[in-house]
């Protein structure tokens, strides 16, 4: 059988032991299946995910020339994985095979009889089978690697980053400022004071490279551009000597960007001679030796507001402070911490401390020491006397900051930063598998600040990350993640809001920044949330194997099937359906009513799969998330929240009940929880009632499914979507207020213009204003507006007849 | 095509699968804990115990691994196999007297208490690993495995501090036997701190 998409569909029912099959009537359930035009195939299996049992789907699918199939057994969060990789080589593809959870949300947890819950079972097995036959699966696309590794931005990891690369065999080309490497060691404490003990090896490292036959060094200006895709990068760099711009063809790109030091304020009296800062001190022993004397060093990074730097600035301290001992015998050295902090040395190193004479000064965190001339003034922490420490030399703590520099390179890339953050990103908390691309190839301490024996690490291990990366895409194993996202070239309008929402970075202009130029994805990064293809105005991206069009299909065959009372729900993978999925393997018991979807971010869901369930028949749509701030993705529970907020307004607009929606979230670890959400929800929607099927209501439903698809209202929601680099939403309540109302009056208007549209195209005839304020039961005044506009933007035609204007939709 | 019996009932196997696949194939249910369909059999629990008799000679083997092959004579619920399973529940009982789940399986084979010295009232975890092995298998963050030995083992991230590695996925709460594994999950997943230097935190 056929089911009019051209595909082939298997449903396989799995008895899963004693688990479904006499709890739920699954002959009665195959022979309703059976009958189904939708599905070709349907069997019954003891255990499908067994081995035997997956000899039987494979046989089936060959037999039959199944292009898609379905279990309905237990959770896919668990088992589609070995569902998809047993069946790769009977043809399936990863989004070809879906699962519905017949034993955790309809066998184990209601008292319903083995018949009703097959009906159940029959409703939810439906809708995937509807998602399943809207899918247009893509081409498996293989990533290739052209061209060598580039290492750019200058930063000291560069080194071991190269040194990494040539040992595994792999060319790199080097982007430097300037030749010299002993340039870079002179200057190296700018960045990384109090490392003199790390030099000899650094030198080492700077031979090797500078010996091997695997890199290349080019002498680079600025970095201007970096476009294209995992695989195939072009880096664009001015010319130092004022030629024309340099494109480099690369690989792949790892970025080595060193923090800044910045000096103390006059807070700490900071005056650049006797009172300096940890680089300033490398700097006068480079030029005028170790200055003799008594020499402070004060680890002030508490009173700077940074406690978590003192371990540095500490360490960079006892190093110095150790040099100085040892090549200047008549230099007291005292380092003098706050009691809240622990001296960060070994035994060892304590041993030598005491023998070089080093001594370590605490004193009471909880009052500030004040710098005078010659002395410091202090609590000590134990007897809670006010002390004097005199010195002649004060050294503080350096500020850390990205640098100027790091950030316009950063900006190049397209990492976001954060006012008052480092580089280092969000990570989205998403299974290894879903990412082609690990982590953003980026070391160096304006990463995060660090010493340099990190530094260097994180240059290693970025280039071992890219390095395996490489290697796999040499054997030609090197596939895109399957439900990435993709841009339709010919909707983008390169308006740039998908760009702005991303926070994985996958989204990039074709080519430099700015300008109305299609975005495109790297599939490599993306991360597959989704919600950047849900806030698109025109529906130009779209998340590939996962398509709104799949879950509106999904929505719609189960909203056509659900009874008055019955609800419709999503469920995050991570939040509400996997506490859907351990309330059932706790065998707890709840309302049936209830029926979820899978969608794996909550933000994927667009308005218009909302609306859809609306249209279709829902009386009720919950939508169940992960905890706040907790999203794996990015802000998907925010956007969600957004979204909903549009629906609600939509609804009231309609003259129903703004609680048939609701945004609520989830702890998978929570099962109870979970069900106090769904049954509160399922007995609210149960006592508004359904929405008649009244022909006016009909009208209002297919206005609002117009009007969530409308450029202007998914543009002004996406303004108001939370960005990532807002550490916290900004939910400001006099700006909520303003927004909400510029919001509802573009809702009204579209909702009248969507309502206009829809009537003058369902009947081909001209209408007077009249007619049409009657037909829609609306003012004449909000009809007429929207008329005259519409006709000002050409998209109805206005004609007289005998003397009255009469309106038609223009073809 | 393999023929063998199970319980005296004829069944045939394709070459490969075990003896508990084709048990479930043909319908007979033989009790697991530590196995699951989604990763690779371990053999930890050792509940899955069938006997295999040759003549007057038998002998207990765990059905999970236990490779089928021509003419074997499987009993699954023989008076040797139920007193092994009896043993074997009443030494889970006095290892993780807390889990509902092992009550009441013990229950079902007439074990209501125990006999070995109980050490800790309030233990679940059966250390039996399927949590960890779900998470390097199917999840693939190998964010969870046991932590210590003998006496001290126990599940955990490494150093039993949260871990980044962790994605929050739930799966190893999910396919928990006992239950154990809800108790343990949020000393895992935890809020990953940024590393500010190596050593600090």
């Amino acid at each position: 059988m056929d089911n009019g998409n051209g595909c082939k569909i298997g449903v396989f029912l799995c008895e899963c032991g004693r688990r479904i099959a006499p709890l739920v009537d699954l002959k009665g359930l195959e022979q309703k299946l059976a009958q189904d035009p939708a599905v070709s195939y349907v069997a019954t299996l003891p255990f499908a995910c067994l081995t035997p049992g997956l000899s039987n789907l494979r046989q089936a699918v060959a037999a039959n020339g199944l292009d898609r199939l379905l279990v309905a057994g237990c959770e896919a969060r668990i088992l589609l994985k070995k569902f998809e990789g047993e069946l790769l080589s009977a043809g399936l593809d990863e989004g070809q095979v879906d699962m519905v959870n017949l034993r955790d949300h309809v066998a184990q947890v209601s008292d319903l009889s083995p018949e009703d819950k097959a009906a159940k079972g029959f409703k939810l097995i439906q809708a995937a089978v509807a998602g399943l036959a809207a899918l247009t699966p893509t081409v498996r696309e293989k990533v290739e690697f052209k061209g060598p590794v580039m290492v750019l931005g200058g930063g000291i990891a560069t080194y071991s980053a190269a040194q990494e690369l040539s040992r595994r065999g792999i060319e790199s080309v080097l982007a430097v400022a300037t030749d010299e490497w002993e340039d870079e060691i002179r200057m190296l404490h700018e960045h990384y004071p109090g490392e003199r003990h790390y030099y000899d090896r650094l030198k080492e490292i700077m031979k090797e490279v500078d010996a091997s036959p695997y890199i290349r060094r080019i002498t680079v200006g600025e970095l201007t551009g970096l476009t294209g895709r995992t695989g195939s990068y072009q880096a664009t760099f001015s010319d130092p000597t004022g030629g024309p711009p340099r494109v480099h063809e690369v690989s792949a790109v790892i970025a080595c960007l060193d923090g800044q030091m910045l000096n103390q304020g006059s807070n700490f009296g900071h005056d650049g001679r006797n009172v300096i800062c940890h680089t300033e001190a490398e700097e006068m022993m480079w030029t005028l030796g170790v200055p003799e004397g008594k020499v402070l060093f004060w680890i002030n990074d508490y009173e700077a507001g940074h406690p978590e730097y003192a371990y540095l600035s500490s360490r960079a301290a006892w190093s110095m402070a150790r040099y100085m001992r040892s090549h200047s015998p008549r230099t007291q050295v005292t380092i003098f911490y706050n009691h809240n902090m622990s001296i960060p040395l070994s035994t060892g190193e304590r041993a030598a401390s005491r023998q070089l004479g080093i001594t370590w000064v605490p004193y009471d965190g909880s009052l500030r020491p004040t710098v005078q001339t010659g002395y410091v003034t202090y609590c000590d922490p134990v007897s809670h006397l006010e002390c004097e420490m005199p010195w002649d030399k004060l050294i503080l703590s350096p500020r850390r900051s990205v640098g100027h520099e790091a950030l316009k390179v950063a900006q190049v890339l397209g990492l976001e930063h954060v006012e008052g953050h480092f580089l280092e990103q969000h990570k989205q908390r998403v299974r290894p598998e879903m990412v082609g691309r690990a982590e953003t190839i980026l070391a160096g301490s304006a990463r995060y600040p660090c010493d340099l024996h990190e530094s260097l690490r994180q240059g290693r291990r970025a280039a071992a990350g890219v390095a395996e990366i490489a290697a796999t895409a040499a054997r030609g194993e090197l596939y895109a993640p399957r439900m990435v996202c993709v841009v339709d070239a010919s909707k983008c309008i390169g308006c740039g809001l998908c760009k702005e929402i991303c926070d994985c970075g996958g989204i990039e202009p074709v080519e430099g920044p700015g300008g109305n130029i299609p975005r495109h994805v790297d599939p490599m990064v993306c991360t597959g949330g989704g919600t950047c293809a849900a806030a698109c105005p025109y529906h130009a991206l779209t998340q590939q194997n996962n398509t709104t069009a799949q879950r509106e299909a999904r929505v719609a065959a189960l909203a056509r099937g659900l009874a008055a009372d019955e609800v419709l729900a999503f469920g995050c993978a991570w939040g509400g359906l996997a506490a859907a999925d351990n309330a059932g393997v706790k065998g707890l018991k709840y309302d049936p009513r209830l029926y979820m979807l899978r969608v794996s971010c909550i933000g994927q869901l667009d308005p218009s799969v909302m609306a859809r369930a609306f249209l279709e028949g829902a009386g009720g749509l919950l939508l169940i998330g992960c905890p706040p701030e907790d999203c794996h993705h990015s802000y998907g529970l925010d956007h969600t929240w957004s979204r909903v907020n549009l629906l609600k307004k939509l609804l009231a607009l309609c003259g129903f009940d703004r609680r048939r929606i609701a945004l609520a979230h989830a702890d998978l670890n929570e099962p109870e929880e979970y069900i106090r959400t769904a049954e509160a929800f399922v007995s609210q929607v149960a006592a508004l009632g359904p929405i008649e099927r009244t022909p006016d209501n009909l009208e209002k439903l297919r206005g609002l499914y117009s009007t969530v698809n409308n450029a202007r209202v998914r543009w002004v929601l996406g303004a108001s979507l939370r960005r990532p680099w807002e550490d916290v939403y900004p939910g400001n309540q006099r700006n909520a207020l303003i927004f909400d109302r510029d919001f509802m009056g573009v809702l009204s208007e579209e909702f009248i213009r969507a309502r206009v549209a829809n009537l003058l195209s369902s009947e081909h005839r001209p209408f007077q204003l009249s007619e049409l304020a009657a037909a829609l039961k609306e003012d004449e005044a909000p009809v007429m507006e929207s008329l005259r506009e519409m006709v000002g933007e050409g998209l109805i035609g206005r004609m007289h007849k005998d003397g009255v204007a009469h309106y038609v939709l223009r073809s | 095509m393999i023929k063998f019996k199970i319980n005296d009932q004829q069944v045939q196997a394709q070459p490969g699968w075990t003896v508990l696949e084709t048990a479930r194939q043909h319908g007979i249910n033989i009790p697991t804990l530590c196995y699951h369909e989604a990763v690779e059999p371990s053999g930890a629990c050792r509940l899955c115990v069938v006997e295999l008799r040759e003549g007057d000679w038998s002998k207990v083997v765990i059905s999970c691994m236990y490779p089928v092959a021509e003419g074997l004579n499987v009993y699954t619920d023989s008076q040797r196999v139920k007193n092994v399973r009896r043993w074997i529940l009443e030494m889970l009982l006095a290892e993780c007297p807390a889990s509902k789940e092992i009550q009441a399986l013990a229950a079902e084979y007439g074990v209501g208490s125990t006999r070995f010295a109980v050490h800790n009232p309030e233990e679940q975890c059966i250390l039996c690993g399927l949590c960890s092995r779900v998470c390097a298998q199917v999840v693939g963050a190998n964010a969870i495995s046991t932590v210590g030995r003998g006496v001290h083992k126990q599940i955990g991230a490494p150093y039993m501090i949260p871990t980044d590695k962790c994605v929050a996925c739930g799966c190893c709460v999910t396919v928990c036997p006992t239950g154990a594994m809800r108790s343990r999950f949020d000393a895992v997943r935890g809020v990953p701190k940024v590393v500010l230097a190596h050593g600090a935190r």
